[in-house]
């Protein structure tokens, strides 16, 4: 097993700092958090660091201890900010595993320069504009309601402190400026690019795309649409388990996505012997 | 002192199930709940009441802008004041204000005041806002941009009802390749601006700079006393005095003949304004951006409560609303001047609840022909400071 504990550290660009936590030997995967997920260092990342891979997990422009980048304020944006982010990093062509909100700037990097991607992972991603199926309105509900939305099954303790403890200022100031950030990027268009789905033809990366079964938030159909259009990906639903993913099934989510990071070593993909 | 009239024109008709079936009048609140027949007959009334306070003496009568909701009828205050401009003629017509945070293209609101401005025959205070909370997820504009987008639209209005000649615009938010305001407004370099405050010292130094009056919004009077502080020390910083006519303090006010029974009716009409027609979530109230993560941590450190807690003798006790007889009520808003430090108009809003148009009148009538001419020499700027 691999040390537990990842290394922390900061990218330095034009723009400010990128926090970041490294872990792992082997191909390095970028992960892209979700809206929640940023300097979490969850048993999932370790999962795929066990399975032999450097993970290198950034926070988001405005989220976790990453800098705001003020010019980073739109999905184009991030593309191009991850792009800076990977040429710092010395990584040319990584594995690219991102959920939810990171799925969606995965998707968009993958369709900008195809040929950066050893493999694409999406978990539940958001960016697809699905009028029939849309996406809950996150910004608009209260906690408890999220944590609701969020599970399968909602855990009984909270995963915050409780009602009757005096609120944390800090945490909820540090919660604003992350619902600040996302809201930056995912307002309106509401957590989309109407223009991503006709591009998703130009990825040519091998594709995975993971679903919980029972998402509240983003709709089962926005994966079946991801793999739909995305030459060759491969579709795989997580049973009973909901847009939290990995917090609610971490071992079932690891297996999916290290079998397949497995199954698609970098090597072979920079033969083209990727599918 | 100077008073106006300001008309919230709420739609009071709300379910007996409202307190536990509803988040909030706004937003969600399902328009099947309006019903057009009595919607048509607010309008008729409501635009009575403002004419009747022009009638009165009031020296202006004031209209705002709130979308989807029952907290006030009018997405549109320029339609309104619109109406006002052939009905009235003495009072100054107050548009508190514009929501230039939400609207697609601000150059149509210099387009709208100036109009107004010619047809009232240069009676219009333009207010400007950035809209509230809820009215970022209404109109689908992001709440991240609501500060730039309303300094933007701010700067390009004032350029465009000032500039004598064509000129472009390229900025953050807006681009125009020709702006060429016609008509132009009637009051030169432009109508009076007006600015509601809620304790961000950047909007207090912003007014102070302009000389734009700085207005209240709920709140207790401690925290209200430190704004009009905040205000007056930006225009010290700057070396002036301010008029006493730049800052306006606005409260709801009920008057009857006595003040047991301005109590009896008006208790009903102040808790309807606090506790239905203002409530909403915290996700409403405060959008993600909507705030800077240090203005947040400010109203959050300042002890101030959501308004659905207050009770009626909270919000009396407060200076969140004024009730009573006229000499009460007199007596009232005169330890509130001294408690602010000060102001030189009073906007007063008297019709935001479920109160009856007889009731509105009566009100309205009192504090025009007994409270005014109390509070009249309060409040107007001294010779010698001149």
């Amino acid at each position: 097993m691999a040390e537990a504990a990842p290394a922390e550290e900061f990218i330095e660009l034009t723009g400010g700092r990128v926090h970041l936590l490294r872990g792992g030997t082997g191909e390095p995967v970028l992960f892209l958090h979700a809206a929640g997920g940023a300097g979490v260092w969850h048993p999932f990342h370790q999962a795929l660091a066990d399975a032999g891979f450097e993970v290198l997990a950034p926070d988001h422009p405005g989220f976790g201890k990453s800098d705001e980048f003020t010019e980073v304020d739109a999905i184009d944006d991030l593309v191009y900010h991850y792009l800076d982010v990977m040429d710092a990093l010395g990584v040319a062509r990584p594995h690219v595993v991102g959920a939810s909100f990171g799925g969606w700037i995965a998707a968009e990097l993958a369709v900008h320069s195809p040929h950066r991607i050893g493999s694409l992972t999406l978990l539940s991603a958001a960016g697809l504009r699905i009028p029939e199926h849309p996406v809950t309105d996150i910004f608009l509900l209260p906690p408890a309601k999220l944590i609701a939305t969020l599970y399968h099954d909602p855990p009984a303790v909270p995963l915050t402190a409780s009602p009757d403890a005096p609120p944390d200022l800090d945490a909820v100031i540090a919660a604003y400026r992350e619902s600040t950030s996302l809201a930056r990027f995912s307002w309106v268009p509401y957590l989309s690019d109407p223009k991503l789905e006709r591009r998703l033809p130009r990825i040519s990366a091998p594709t995975l795309v993971v679903a919980p079964s029972d998402d509240r938030l983003i709709p089962v159909e926005h994966a079946r649409r991801y793999a739909a259009r995305i030459p060759g990906a491969r579709y795989a639903e997580v049973p009973d388990c909901g847009h939290a993913m990995y917090f609610e099934r971490p071992a079932e989510f690891a297996a999916e996505v290290t079998a397949f990071l497995s199954a698609h070593p970098l090597a072979a993909a920079e033969s083209g012997a990727s599918r | 002192m100077k008073f106006s009239f300001f008309h919230l024109m709420p739609y009071p008709y709300l379910p007996d199930d409202f307190d536990t079936a509803y988040d909030s009048t706004a937003l969600t609140y399902p328009n099947a709940n309006f019903d057009p027949a009595l919607g048509s007959a607010l309008y008729a009334r409501y635009l009575d009441e403002l004419e009747y306070a022009d009638q009165l003496g009031f020296d202006g009568i004031a209209v705002n802008e709130h979308h989807q909701s029952a907290y006030g009828l009018m997405p549109s205050p320029n339609l309104m004041a619109a109406a006002l401009t052939r009905r009235t003629s003495r009072a100054r017509i107050m548009v508190l204000g514009n929501a230039i945070g939400i609207r697609g293209n601000p150059l149509r609101v210099a387009e709208e005041i100036a109009m107004l401005d010619l047809m009232s025959g240069g009676r219009i205070d333009s207010g400007f806002v950035r809209g509230i909370g809820w009215e970022y997820f209404g109109h689908s504009i992001n709440p991240v941009k609501s500060r730039s987008r309303f300094n933007e639209a701010h700067d390009l209005i004032i350029k465009a009802w000032t500039s004598p000649e064509l000129f472009s615009w390229y900025g953050d938010n807006y681009e125009y390749r020709y702006v060429n305001l016609w008509p132009r407004p009637l009051q030169q370099p432009h109508p009076p601006i007006y600015i509601p405050g809620a304790g961000s010292t950047e909007t207090m130094k912003f007014c102070a700079e302009r000389k734009y009056t700085y207005m209240s919004v709920y709140a207790p009077t401690r925290i209200v006393r430190r704004w009009f502080d905040g205000y007056r020390q930006a225009a010290a910083d700057l070396g002036y005095v301010p008029d006493p006519e730049r800052i306006a303090f606005s409260v709801p006010i009920y008057v009857a003949d006595t003040d047991e029974r301005a109590h009896a009716e008006g208790r009903r009409v102040i808790e309807w304004l606090y506790h239905k027609g203002l409530k909403q979530t915290p996700q409403m109230v405060t959008p993600p951006g909507y705030m800077s993560p240090g203005s947040l941590r400010g109203v959050l450190s300042s002890g101030m409560r959501g308004l659905g807690v207050s009770t009626y003798e909270d919000l009396l006790a407060s200076g969140q609303a004024v009730v009573g007889s006229p000499a009460s009520v007199a007596d009232r808003l005169g330890t509130l001047y001294a408690e602010l430090g000060g102001f030189g108009q009073l906007i007063g809003l008297f019709a935001i609840g479920p109160s009856t148009h007889e009731q509105v009148m009566r009100s309205t009538e009192l504090f025009a022909t007994e409270v005014m001419p109390v509070l009249r020499p309060l409040g107007v700027k001294a010779e010698a400071s001149a």
